[in-house]
């Protein structure tokens, strides 16, 4: 289903137009949020860190703007079928766009936490593994909303388990290091909160799929298990 | 082959029963020719609920109206028009479109609103009573009963109770339409019919005729022509797509809006060809 | 928009208003024309006549003096031919009408008869004359009287009655009918109750506009042979005795005011001239009375309609 074609209307076109490619905007400063908060942390930078932090408020201010415009569309036009989900679909994204961004701030913070402290001998490696996943995972579900691909969305919803797998993975690694030094737990309790943030970005980035998946086929697949999704909406069984 | 379509479980439509939804009439193969060969409906196929309001929609010249009017017989009027197929209503299962059944019984049982408030130059009292009196009643006490009941039931008695003498002439355009309710609901209609109602009504006026269909649907069926989306969108259980003489999607309302079937309605709805 | 351009549209207006007042004062002196000339005509009338109007004249019957002759044989005949020609005219109009527009099947019949009627109404009326003679006064036997000069006449205004009636029901709009037919009403009760009565101001001006006309229709009444010295009135229709009604004035000979004045017109003496004006006048009276009053009855009837 191709949603862009034209309308009547050019200017309603418009505007269907560029809350899209807003989204598509903000969500690639999401994802360069992620990138620097990672390489602030693994490297130690603290101007990198607080640089993430301040522009969180550029994150901020694009979701209003966005939810500003797809008020007024919704005043204005009483967009039907898939306009309509179009627009609720962007609605609930740039929401989960919002909290990946504030995530990302979140790791930025711990960056300029931990700048200061020694660094482990892996130079946090596991983290930035972990990191690297989520922010793929992100990147394609951003590319699956542009290419309004169901499959590409449910390929990286499912990518979320493996996440969540590698997350607890590094979270026993971490304790194990506690463990061992008592010295290291103030330390490595941020570096929990920052995987812990990680593991989040990857349930937004969830999110955004089941909401690619309602814009396409119209049914609300929160709180809808994979293998059911895989079922009802893709149309096939298949081991996960 | 298109689904009947099940009973909507949406908070609009309350259930007193179980999820089977009675039907009142079933259109089956319906096709229709205009004196002169010109084929206005093909092979329609839909059922009207009992108790709901379906909406008829689709861009100009698809034919909404014509089928409309095949409800109550109205193209009997004109010379050389031809219809085939059946109209079946229920519980009685006569097919209403049968050349032995008279188009005025079929008249009788379903009414009529247009879209050009058309009351006739009479007074107010006189205009609901017509139908009243064309069924043979004449005592004063039982035709001013059904006449406050008709009026009530249109929400136009407080309005006009201390005038039902006055000319119909002398209401506004959504009182003439409202007066002009009332006089199809005076008979118990079993099924109403709608014809644009509000197209040529301000918007308050049309809030309240909508406001009325809703309170209407508990007594009667309602059938629905409209060329306003979002009307028939507010106002209706189930609608049906109609484009060049044909029934292209029907279905509950609530799916249509959000998630048509087909593309040809898709695009209708969200204003991508007219 | 520039000075040239609003200074072109102003000239451009100018010439063309030009044009309107020029049509406005041809149509004025048009009109005044038709209108000068019925003045002038009528006042002429006037002052002949005017002077010998008078009660007497009212009342006496035609005689061969000129002072004492009256018009009340020709005033009474002609009010009761016009009884019968309304009486029979509007029925059978009004019915004929109705089914034309109504009941007919649109066929090629149809199209012929409705032809028909408009040319009947070009018909010249002598040849109604001729007509008459020959089926009301001889065949059917009604003989020289007030009933066939009324069936005359009546036939002589039909066409214009069935035309008025048509476009009187006509106006009646499709969506009222609709309405009507909706509500489960028949044909007839839809003609009845709705189309008639609201048709009647339209109606009842043609009527009135035809008897207006028949009024004033001589050609056809002589050549039926209604005589032009009655010197008594038609029997009365209630009689003394049982069985107190009698239709004997329908067959008895008769005259009316055009034949009366057609009498006295071809008289020597200047008297006879005089009444004649003075009948001439009555008549138009009595014509342009009939034509206010059908004013009259279409605006009383109007007023309901909004259409």
């Amino acid at each position: 289903m191709d949603p862009m074609y034209t309308h009547i209307s050019q200017q309603y076109n418009a505007e269907l137009e560029d809350i899209r490619s807003k989204v598509l905007q903000m969500g690639g400063l999401v994802e360069q949020q992620i990138d620097q908060a990672l390489q602030a942390l693994v490297k130690g930078d603290v101007a990198l860190g607080e640089a993430v932090i301040m522009d969180d408020t550029k994150v901020n201010s694009m979701e209003v703007a966005i939810d500003e415009e797809c008020s007024q569309i919704i005043a204005r036009r009483q967009p039907a079928a898939s306009d309509l989900r179009l627009v609720v679909a962007v609605i609930k994204t740039i929401t989960d766009l919002e909290r990946i961004g504030d995530e990302a701030e979140k790791i930025a913070r711990m960056a300029v936490r931990l700048a200061g402290d020694e660094r482990p001998k892996n130079n946090y490696a596991e983290i930035h593994s972990l990191g690297m996943h989520v922010r793929t995972m992100v990147h394609n579900a951003l590319d699956a909303f542009a290419r309004v691909d169901i499959e590409a969305a449910f390929n990286v919803a499912r990518e979320d388990r493996k996440v969540d797998e590698q997350y607890e993975a590094v979270i026993r690694q971490l304790i194990t290091v506690m463990m061992e030094d008592p010295r290291t737990i103030t330390r490595v309790l941020n570096v929990i909160w920052a995987a812990r943030a990680l593991e989040r970005i990857g349930d937004h980035a969830s999110n955004l799929c089941e909401y690619i998946v309602f814009l396409v086929k119209g049914k609300d697949v929160r709180h809808t298990s994979l293998e059911q999704v895989e079922k009802e909406i893709l149309g096939r069984s298949s081991g996960g | 082959m298109l689904e009947v379509p099940k009973a909507s479980l949406s908070a609009r439509t309350p259930h007193t029963g179980p999820e089977t939804t009675r039907l009142k009439a079933e259109v089956r193969q319906l096709n229709f020719y205009y004196s002169g060969g010109v084929h206005a409906l093909k092979d329609i196929n839909l059922t009207l609920a009992e108790h709901q309001v379906t909406a008829l929609i689709g861009p100009s010249g698809c034919g909404k109206s014509t089928f409309l009017r095949c409800f109550n017989r109205m193209h009997d009027l004109y010379p050389n028009n031809k219809y085939v197929g059946e109209i079946v209503m229920h519980p009685d299962n006569t097919n209403i479109l049968g050349p032995k059944v008279d188009p005025i019984e079929v008249r009788m049982r379903i009414s009529m609103v247009f879209q050009k408030p058309n009351p006739f130059p009479k007074s107010i009292y006189e205009n609901v009573a017509y139908g009243l009196r064309v069924r043979g009643m004449r005592r004063r006490s039982q035709l001013d009963d059904k006449v406050e009941q008709a009026l009530r039931g249109a929400a136009l008695w407080e309005e006009v109770k201390d005038r039902l003498n006055d000319l119909a002439f002398n209401l506004s355009g959504g009182q003439q339409q409202r007066l002009c309710i009332a006089r199809a609901l005076a008979t118990d209609p079993e099924i109403l019919l709608f014809d644009e109602p509000t197209s040529a009504l301000d918007p308050i006026a049309t809030a309240s005729i909508e406001e009325l269909i809703h309170e209407l649907k508990e007594k009667v069926t309602i059938l629905i022509v409209t060329h306003n989306m979002q009307q028939a969108a507010r106002v209706s259980d189930y609608t049906a797509f109609m484009h060049l003489g044909e029934l292209v999607e029907f279905g509950d309302t609530d799916q249509i809006f959000t998630n048509p079937r087909q593309k040809r309605t898709e695009d209708y709805i969200t204003g991508r060809y007219g | 928009m520039s000075d040239a351009n609003i200074n072109e549209i102003r000239r451009l207006i100018t010439r063309h208003k030009r044009w309107d007042k020029l049509f406005a004062l041809i149509g004025l002196l048009a009109m005044l024309v038709g209108v000068a000339t019925l003045a002038v005509l009528f006042i002429d009338l006037l002052i002949d006549g005017a002077p010998r109007i008078s009660w007497d004249f009212f009342t006496s019957f035609p005689s061969r003096h000129p002072g004492s002759a009256g018009i009340l044989s020709a005033f009474v005949g002609t009010c009761l031919v016009m009884l019968v020609t309304a009486l029979t005219a509007v029925p059978l109009g009004v019915a004929a009408a109705v089914y034309l527009e109504e009941y007919a099947p649109r066929n090629w019949v149809t199209d012929l008869i409705e032809i028909n009627v408009t040319n009947l109404a070009g018909v010249p009326s002598i040849v109604y004359g001729l007509l008459a003679l020959g089926l009301f006064v001889y065949a059917l036997g009604f003989g020289q009287s007030i009933l066939s000069a009324g069936l005359t006449l009546a036939l002589l205004i039909l066409p214009m009655v069935i035309v008025a009636t048509r476009e009187s029901i006509r106006s009646v709009p499709g969506a009222i009918r609709e309405a009507a037919y909706a509500v489960g009403a028949t044909k007839w009760q839809t003609v009845s109750d709705h189309v008639l009565p609201y048709s009647t101001g339209g109606i009842l001006t043609g009527v009135i506009i035809g008897l207006a006309r028949a009024i004033g229709e001589t050609a056809p009444v002589i050549t039926i042979g209604a005589l032009t010295f009655i010197a008594f009135l038609p029997p009365a229709p209630i009689k003394a005795e049982a069985p107190f009604v009698s239709a004997d004035w329908l067959f008895a000979p008769f005259t009316v005011m055009p034949i009366q004045m057609f009498n006295w017109l071809s008289r020597p003496e200047e008297a006879f001239q005089i009444n004649a004006a003075a009948a001439g006048v009555i008549l138009i009276v009595m014509t342009l009375a009939m034509n206010a009053f059908a004013i009259w009855l279409r605006y009383r009837f109007r007023k309901r309609i909004k259409w």
